[in-house]
């Protein structure tokens, strides 16, 4: 379905100025630098499959999308995305596909949001018995009805996404780019999209990539993980595997009055203990060592001034292991 | 069509969510362009005429080619403002639609409150020709060839815009350029070219060819000089170049770097 083959993608970026001279300037200098944002990935997708993107951020995902989108033209490699190259004929992806980045709404801002509807129905053709049938269901699983009349401006930012990601789907695409469809959102909205997106996968078949900085996403919903840092993928494999190679750690981070010496602590669930400063940060595997045991064990080393703990952040995660 | 119809309706009704800004906007901009020509008309009362032309010959030309930009900054604004889309990076969602992206811009936005210039100029026009007192032939002649003119004149200005905007998928920013390339030319058009001197009209008769969409022909219909080959040539200049222009921004559309997420 999808095919990325030595995808790459370099970004020349100059130096520029202020002002018209400034900006003249920099249109004729040669000072640059080069940035591979996509360097040399190469994955193939399949039809019904559900796959996680993940990496920090500047890892070269949005990059990726928007190549595989046609937006951008990688520097070089072969894309194809349904059989068909998005450089060479963009439109024709364009209506295989549906895209939503969850930072930026594709719906027309000032108007209802049937009017967005309305427009995309006419830009991508849909006939009107299909339109009819694909309200009905959207509005089922996403419940968009109650606010189908509110200009898009004063949605709440779970409606506006649940609105996206309708209208993604209105042309009936059998692919769908998610970038961080579910950023910014408190737990029931995400529930609900994710719930959603599921949906879309199991039942319908959809072909899904999806980016995001959720761990819970990824648990939820991808049935393989891609794994990307400085433009590489580093990891492309089963959830599993990712928990095999990184484990998603939790994470602890101690302040003790004396710095006790832990070289020789040795337990069970401990992925790292490291000093950062005068902290001692410990990545740790809740579902072997719970967290108030190795609260416990902790206090017993020295006398905690203060003690923070956080939940797995992919990006920090990827970081420290790659 | 229909699908241009929907996305015009779309942008007129955004645009009427505003009101008040509308207004305000439409009756400032109409006030500035009355006080522009009025001051044309003191100083030419005052000199009578500029190198052979007197002020409804000069009144012929100064409203084909602000008609022309008007229209343009009302049709086009999008792509006047385009530098919008490259600093927010919003022409990525341009992109991921199964129409082109010119289509789309064209069709996002209309400056309705630059029509009070275009009124104007269509004034200004009307004035100059009761003025001139044209003999029968002469007159249906130019009326004839007015909207040739125009529609010439908005192409060019609108390939002049594209060029420019293209310009943003490198520079970011085209505001600065947008003085060279649009106003400055359009505002030396108002008057006839002979005015300037000849390393000015070499490039209003080539790089930025506005030279052609008003003086060309105006010439040959007041019997200044030039041939029916006059009339030809506004047109063909207009196509040749919206042509250049429309290529131009295929190419740099493949440079496109769009922004971080």
């Amino acid at each position: 379905m999808i095919v990325a083959d030595q995808l790459n993608k370099h970004f020349k970026i100059y130096e520029t100025k202020k002002g018209f001279i400034g900006s003249f300037a920099s249109l004729l200098s040669t000072k640059h630098h080069i940035v591979k944002a996509v360097n040399d990935i190469s994955f193939t997708i399949e039809k019904g499959e559900f796959v996680g993107y993940i990496g920090p951020n500047g890892a070269g995902k949005s990059t990726t999308i928007k190549m595989l989108s046609g937006i951008l033209h990688p520097t070089n490699g072969r894309i194809e995305v349904g059989g068909i190259s998005p450089q060479k004929r963009r439109k024709e992806v364009a209506k295989k596909i549906g895209i939503v980045f969850g930072q930026r709404t594709q719906l027309w801002w000032d108007l209802p949001l049937r009017d967005s509807f309305d427009i995309l129905k006419e830009m991508y053709k849909v006939p009107d018995a299909k339109y009819q049938r694909f309200l009905k269901l959207y509005d089922d699983m996403l419940q968009i009805g109650k606010f189908m009349d509110t200009p898009v401006r004063k949605l709440s930012l779970g409606q506006r996404m649940r609105g996206d990601l309708a209208a993604a789907m209105i042309h009936d695409p059998d692919i769908l780019f998610l970038d961080e469809p579910t950023i910014g959102l408190d737990v029931n909205a995400k529930t609900s999209i994710r719930a959603f997106l599921k949906e879309l996968n199991t039942n319908e078949k959809k072909t899904i990539l999806l980016t995001t900085h959720d761990m819970d996403d990824i648990e939820q919903l991808c049935s393989r993980v891609i794994v990307i840092n400085h433009g590489q993928i580093v990891l492309d494999g089963t959830l599993e595997e990712l928990r095999k190679n990184i484990g998603l750690p939790s994470l602890m981070e101690i302040q003790y009055r004396e710095k006790p010496d832990v070289s020789e602590v040795k337990l069970t669930g401990i992925e790292k203990m490291k000093w950062e400063d005068e902290k001692l940060v410990i990545l740790y595997d809740r579902s072997v060592l719970s967290s108030p045991s190795l609260l416990q064990n902790v206090t017993q080393w020295g006398e905690p001034l203060d003690i923070q703990m956080k939940e797995p952040d992919i990006e920090e995660v990827i970081q420290k292991i790659y | 069509m229909s699908l241009y119809l929907k996305l015009i309706s779309g942008s007129l009704r955004s645009r009427m969510q505003y009101k008040m800004n509308f207004l305000v906007s439409s009756i400032s901009y109409g006030l500035i362009m009355a006080v522009d020509f009025v001051l044309l008309a003191a100083i030419l009362q005052r000199f009578n005429d500029v190198k052979g032309w007197n002020l409804y010959e000069v009144g012929l030309l100064y409203g084909i080619s602000s008609v022309a930009i008007t229209l343009y900054r009302v049709f086009g604004v999008e792509i006047h403002n385009f530098e919008r889309y490259m600093v927010e990076g919003d022409f990525d969602s341009l992109l991921i639609r199964p129409v082109s992206p010119l289509s789309l811009l064209l069709t996002k936005n209309l400056d309705l409150s630059r029509i009070g210039g275009t009124i104007q100029g269509i004034l200004i026009l009307a004035i100059s020709i009761f003025g001139l007192n044209l003999k029968n032939f002469e007159l249906f002649l130019l009326v004839l060839y007015l909207p040739i003119s125009i529609i010439s004149g908005v192409a060019i200005c609108f390939s002049l815009g594209l060029l420019t905007a293209t310009i943003a998928f490198w520079t970011q920013r085209i505001k600065d350029f947008q003085t060279f390339t649009l106003y400055a030319p359009f505002n030396a058009a108002n008057y006839p070219m002979n005015i300037y001197p000849s390393w000015l009209k070499l490039i209003f008769f080539t790089v930025i060819p506005v030279g052609f969409m008003n003086y060309t022909p105006i010439l040959f219909l007041l019997d200044k000089g030039g041939s029916l080959w006059n009339l030809a040539l506004p047109p063909a200049v207009a196509t040749i170049f919206l042509f250049l222009a429309l290529r131009f921004w295929q190419f740099g559309i493949r440079h496109y770097h769009s922004t971080g997420s």
